[in-house]
C-alpha cells in the first residue's frame, strides 16, 4: 500500500487452489498491502477483486509461546518462549515477538483437576517460579497436604 | 483509567487512552479504508515508513502529526453512518487532549524539533494537500493505525 506496484506472484498463477501463501510479500510487518485475485476460464475473465487493507502487526494471529515447566522443592519453574516472526528461510535468523511486540504478556494458569479449582497469573516475563505451597493452597490442597508434599519429596 | 498508556518522549510524558482510541479505530477500519481507492499513495508512509525516524525527533514529529489530524483530518471527515461518525468524534475527542500535553511538552522545550521530523512533516503535508481536502483527510484517517502501531 503506498508504493502502487502490485507485485506479481508466479505460484498462484492459473491455479485451481484456493488458497495462496503471501508470507512472503507481506513480511515487513512496517508496512501495509492489498493483495487482488480475479478468475478465468476458457478466455472469460471476471473483474479484479481486492482484499482489505492488511497490516501485519494488527491483523497477526498470535501462536502460543513454549512452555517447559521444571520444580524444585518449594517451588514451580514455569519458561515461557514467545512464538517467532515467519521466516522466509530456515536459514534465516529468528526473530521473537517480543521484538516485535514488546508488550507481550501471558495469562498462565495453575489447574487442580480433582477440585477443577483453578490459580491465573498475568506475566510480561519468560521466565518465572511459583511459589508451590501458595499456589497447592489456592488451588484447594490442605495446608497438611501442602507441608506433607513437600517432606516427602 | 483503564488502557492508559504512558509515552515517554525523553523529558515529555504523554498519558493517552491508546486502548481506547485503538477499539475506536478498529471498529470503523473497513469502512473508512473502502473509501479511499487509491492504492498509490500514502500520507504517513510515502516515501519514508514512520519507523525510520530517529527517536531523537519521536516527540516533535508526534506533536506535528497529532495537530494535524486535530487540524485538517477529523473535521473534513463526516460521514452519512453516525455510527461511523460517532467513533471519529470519540478519537478525535483523545487526540485532542493528546495534543495539548504535547503542546505544553513543546512550550517547556521538551519537544524539540530536528531537522528530520521537520523535513518528514513536510513530506507528509505535501501528499496531503496532493489530493483533495475530503479524499486526502479520509485516507489520513484511514492511516490512523500506522500512526498508532508506529507510537506503540
Amino acid at each position: 500500500y503506498g508504493i502502487g506496484k502490485w507485485i506479481r506472484k508466479p505460484e498462484c498463477r492459473n491455479i485451481n487452489r484456493t488458497w495462496c501463501d503471501l508470507s512472503n510479500e507481506t513480511s515487513d510487518y512496517e508496512e501495509q498491502y492489498y493483495a487482488s485475485v480475479k478468475a478465468f476460464l476458457n478466455g472469460m475473465f471476471s473483474e479484479w477483486v481486492e482484499t482489505t487493507r492488511f497490516n501485519p502487526l494488527t491483523d497477526t494471529k498470535l501462536d502460543p509461546p513454549m512452555v517447559s515447566v521444571s520444580s524444585t522443592e518449594k517451588s514451580i519453574s514455569i519458561i515461557l518462549t514467545a512464538p517467532e516472526k515467519w521466516k522466509r528461510s530456515p536459514e534465516e535468523e529468528s526473530i521473537s515477538l517480543l521484538q516485535v511486540y514488546p508488550g507481550l504478556q501471558y495469562n498462565v494458569s495453575v489447574l487442580n483437576k480433582k477440585t477443577k479449582k483453578r490459580v491465573s497469573f498475568e506475566k510480561d516475563v519468560e521466565l518465572f517460579l511459583l511459589n508451590l505451597c501458595s499456589v497447592l493452597l489456592e488451588i484447594g490442597f490442605s495446608k497438611e497436604h501442602c507441608i506433607a508434599t513437600l517432606k516427602d519429596k | 483509567t483503564a488502557g492508559n498508556k504512558i509515552f515517554h518522549f525523553g523529558a515529555c510524558r504523554v498519558s493517552t487512552s491508546m486502548t481506547e482510541i485503538r477499539a475506536g479505530f478498529t471498529a470503523i477500519k473497513a469502512n473508512i479504508q473502502a473509501r479511499d481507492p487509491i492504492r498509490s499513495l500514502s500520507i504517513l508512509s510515502y516515501p519514508h515508513s514512520l519507523h525510520k525516524v530517529k527517536s531523537s525527533d519521536r516527540c516533535c514529529i508526534t506533536h506535528h502529526l497529532f495537530n494535524f489530524y486535530v487540524d485538517k483530518v477529523f473535521k473534513h471527515c463526516r460521514t452519512e453512518d453516525s455510527f461511523v461518525n460517532r467513533k471519529i468524534s470519540s478519537i478525535a475527542n483523545s487526540f485532542l487532549s493528546v495534543r495539548r500535553k504535547l503542546g505544553q511538552c513543546h512550550e517547556q522545550n521538551q519537544c524539540m524539533c530536528g531537522q528530520e521530523s521537520t523535513e518528514k512533516f513536510k513530506q507528509i503535508l505535501a501528499n496531503y494537500e496532493g489530493l483533495n481536502v475530503t479524499s486526502a483527510a479520509m485516507k489520513s484517517l484511514g492511516e490512523l493505525d500506522i500512526l498508532l502501531d508506529w507510537m506503540e
